[in-house]
């Protein structure tokens, strides 16, 4: 048992340093952060509520660059690993195949953490100086204010400001990067290219946010015709619910986030991921190296 | 492959897990109370693909087509305009004011503009005119369904039915619906309960209704009620004794 | 009890590609047996299903039909590979790691203690002649260095069984001098050693017994000695002969019921055996 988790830890580490070494890692961070920094500008000149505009941006920018550091890092570990043969020279240490796959995902998880700190820092930082400066602009109109006027003020401004739901979303965020990382470890341990990883990510991406329609509709509808039965029934079936991790409308609406809808959502989390990497396993058992 | 099998059956055993784990979830999110009932699939999948794709700068390219949109107003191509607003409220549902203003720009400036186009038989006038209100009443009433807790958007299709529709009922029920709702117009009520009181064949239930609403107190006996509470004291023949103090 | 080092038995092995309706028979019914202590042989040219057998060695790949022991112990546990190094063709490995890490990552692999690890890796770098490149990055190693960080990579936690697939390919002769003596030097140790080479000249000192591999069949297997002779001809070998000695030779032979079948300068004779054997299977 503690020999098999330090063998994890050492791919899991040795995968990390591979991917703090690639430079798409870096080119994405940095969009990250200039997008963030840059929202402010953008939000001012927006019909909608500035500070609501800047976390829509700045919590978008993250989504976007973390899911797609999750797949472009992931879809090329594998078959990197097979040309340089090191899946070779590991696979025929006393090394199962699971821990492999749970070596290669962990390296992943550990580089999306640290790049999520990196952005969640600079947006947290920018969000607190845009809040600091418009509680400033409420504290100069302080005369012409009636008493509750002024508080229901100050208040729209902390719930659209920092607080404790924007963190709760920056870690579902993460959550949700990860279960993107396992789903792509599973079409990278058959593909042959990683052309081919990124494109089915790109489709497996997309439906998945529509996979709650989906599930809807074939759970409650009565859709005629058995193709479409089907489709609805496989979609439902093999997508994650990526929508469900979306909780960026309702912090930026300024609507509390149950606690209890948190845990659940990160043991959605928890279930998708223990799926997909055992399903990863299962298939790279398969596979002719 | 006999692995896989496997696999898959076992999976298949805990689809129906999968499932109640994601609809439990689902109850409790901003989107699902909405879209669980109201909205159709088409627009559903529209919304939510947008969602995916643009991310967080789905509010950027909302305001863009706003401009757009403005624009398009500017040089009175109603379609033009018509296509962007759909686009802005598909992009941000959320955002109450797209809603309001589509449903405006249709219902008061595109049908006004329809009615007065001097190229068009009154017919055709008249017939544009009446596309455009529902059109604007189409806005208001997605927008009501993707923010059922917003009362901007009930008092904007009250208003419409109102001034547009004529139709008294539905003025009142959605003066009524807003009136319910946190941060609603002191005017709610009170708009609910006159839309009521010009309805034919409600008129107990309107009496009623305002005299409730006079029997609150000073603040509330606006003479607009007291006229129509006056009216509807005639119509009715309420007995003398019970009827409003005359001035 | 005593088991063979490496028992192959009717292992046969199709590669089938999905969308593509051949199948590659990459090896048929092979049948090996190597000895503990043993250094074996795998010759044949390319394609011809070395990679593959050693690869079903490992348990990286697995057989359509037949099976595999290794020390007596069915290959598929992941236990069996404690006893294995093993060296892959054309190995790269991890390239930004220096080769003092490579050989720490697979220590840990191995599940080897801390303590242990550092003394290890000097010694295995010392063996291989890499102690000054040790803190140089993988990228910026020659093709041999890289198989000698393979070959220690793959001694790291003294296997019992040493298995290299084309261990001297794209070696230099210095090089690949320097490799058959490691291998020598494992030997007597009593490492057995199971190495593949498409070159019978690079590892000829080293094998106690060769197999040659053809098409996914075995054609030959025995000491390199006896598979070489052939058994009704004789070979003279000459120095200073005159032309005048070489001719009267040749008339008294030709009195005789012996036939003279060349007269020529010697050379090396181990390709002739390779095409030999390749060529008769040839339709
Ligand atoms: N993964 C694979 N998929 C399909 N065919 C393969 C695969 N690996 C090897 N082959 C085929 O099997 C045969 C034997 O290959 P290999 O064992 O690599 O030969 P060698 O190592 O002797 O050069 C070749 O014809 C090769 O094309
Ligand atoms: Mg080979």
């Amino acid at each position: 048992m503690i020999t098999s988790l330090r063998r994890i830890r050492a791919i899991a580490g040795t995968t990390l340093i591979e991917l703090a070494r690639l430079r798409v890692f870096y080119v994405l961070v940095l969009f990250a952060l200039v997008l963030i920094v840059s929202s402010t500008f953008l939000a001012r000149i927006s019909f909608q509520q500035e500070l609501q505009v800047t976390k829509d941006i700045s919590l978008g920018a993250i989504n976007f660059f973390l899911s797609l550091l999750a797949i472009v890092a992931t879809a090329q570990l594998l078959p990197r690993d097979i040309e340089d043969r090191v899946v070779y020279s590991v696979l025929a240490k006393p090394v199962p195949r699971f821990e492999y796959i749970l070596g290669k995902f962990l390296g992943v998880v550990g580089l999306l953490a640290i790049s999520l700190a990196a952005m969640s820092v600079l947006c947290l930082v920018v969000l607190h100086l845009r809040e600091q400066s418009a509680l400033h602009e409420v504290n100069r109109q302080i005369e012409q204010l009636a008493p509750d006027q002024l508080s229901s003020t100050v208040r729209v401004i902390h719930t659209a400001g920092v607080n404790r739901d924007l963190i709760a979303a920056l870690v579902l965020v993460l959550a949700k990067s990860a279960i993107l990382a396992a789903t792509t470890l599973c079409i990278s341990a058959f593909a042959t290219s990683n052309i081919f990883t990124i494109t089915a990510m790109a489709m497996v991406y997309l439906i998945g946010h529509l996979e709650s329609i989906a599930r809807e509709y074939w759970l409650q509808e009565h859709v005629a015709g058995w193709p479409k039965r089907t489709f609805l029934a496989l979609v439902a079936f093999i997508f994650p619910d990526l929508q469900a991790f979306n909780l960026s409308d309702q912090v930026i609406g300024g609507v509390p986030i149950p606690a209890h809808l948190i845990e659940q959502l990160l043991g959605l989390a928890a279930f998708y991921i223990v799926s997909y990497i055992l399903l990863a396993t299962a298939i790279f058992y398969q596979r002719e190296l | 492959m006999k692995a896989i099998a496997a696999f898959i059956l076992v999976a298949a055993g805990l689809a129906p897990l999968k499932w109640k784990f994601e609809r439990s979830i689902d109850a409790n999110h901003l989107s699902s109370d909405v879209l669980h009932h109201a909205i159709d699939l088409r627009e559903r999948v529209g919304q939510t693909a947008f969602i995916a794709i643009l991310g967080g700068f789905r509010s950027v390219v909302a305001d863009l087509l706003f401009i757009d949109g403005h624009f398009a107003w500017e040089r009175v191509d109603w379609s033009h305009l018509l296509l962007r607003l759909r686009q802005v409220t598909m992009l941000q549902p959320h955002v109450t004011m797209f809603w309001d203003v589509a449903g405006w720009h249709m219902a008061w400036n595109a049908s006004t503009a329809a009615l007065n186009d001097t190229s068009l038989s009154v017919a055709a006038r008249r017939r544009l005119q009446r596309e455009y209100i529902e059109l604007g009443r189409d806005f208001l009433e997605r927008g009501v369904a993707n923010n059922p807790k917003n009362p901007k958007l009930y008092e904007a299709l009250a208003r419409l039915y109102r001034d547009k529709l004529n139709d008294h009922a539905r003025a009142s029920e959605n003066f009524l619906r807003a009136s319910r709702l946190p941060g609603c117009a002191a005017y709610d009520e009170r708009s609910a309960a006159y839309e009521l009181s010009y309805c034919e064949g409600r008129e107990h239930e309107a009496y009623d209704y305002l005299r409730a609403l006079y029997d609150r107190g000073e603040k509330e006996r606006l003479p607009t009620l007291i006229a129509r509470l006056r009216h509807l004291e005639e119509k009715l023949n309420i007995s003398p004794t019970t009827r409003i103090p005359a001035k | 009890m005593t088991h063979t080092a490496i028992h192959i038995s009717r292992v046969t092995k199709v590669y089938r590609t999905p969308f593509r309706r051949q199948a590659t028979v990459a090896l048929r019914d092979l049948n090996l047996e190597i000895a503990p202590g043993e250094v074996y042989g795998l010759l044949g040219p390319n394609g011809s299903g070395k990679s593959t057998t050693l690869k079903i060695i490992l348990g990286l790949i697995s057989p359509t039909r037949g099976s595999v022991t290794i020390f007596g112990r069915d290959n598929s546990v992941v236990a069996a590979r404690r006893e294995i190094g093993f060296l892959p063709e054309n190995a790269y490995f991890h390239k930004f790691l220096t080769g003092a890490e490579t050989l720490r990552f697979h220590a840990k692999l191995c599940g080897l203690s801390k303590s242990k690890t550092t003394a290890r890796i000097n010694e295995l770098l010392a063996a291989v002649g890499l102690t000054d490149a040790g803190d140089a990055r993988l990228s910026t190693y020659s093709k041999g260095m890289l198989q000698r960080i393979g070959l220690a990579q793959a001694l790291i936690h003294d296997p019992k069984l040493l298995v290299l697939d084309e261990p001297t390919a794209g070696v230099d002769p210095a090089g690949s001098r320097d490799i058959q003596e490691l291998i020598a030097s494992l030997k007597n140790r009593g490492t057995t050693v199971l190495l593949s080479s498409h070159l019978l000249t690079q590892v000829q000192e080293v094998c106690d017994r060769v197999g040659i591999l053809h098409r996914g069949r075995l054609m030959r297997e025995g000491q390199l000695q006896s598979l070489l002779g052939i058994e009704n001809q004789t070979e003279l070998i000459l120095e200073n002969a005159s032309p005048d000695l070489l001719d009267g030779l040749e008339q008294q032979i030709a009195s005789t019921s012996a036939r003279l079948i060349v007269r020529r300068k010697p050379q090396a004779s181990l390709e002739q055996l390779f095409l030999k054997v390749t060529e008769s299977t040839e339709e």
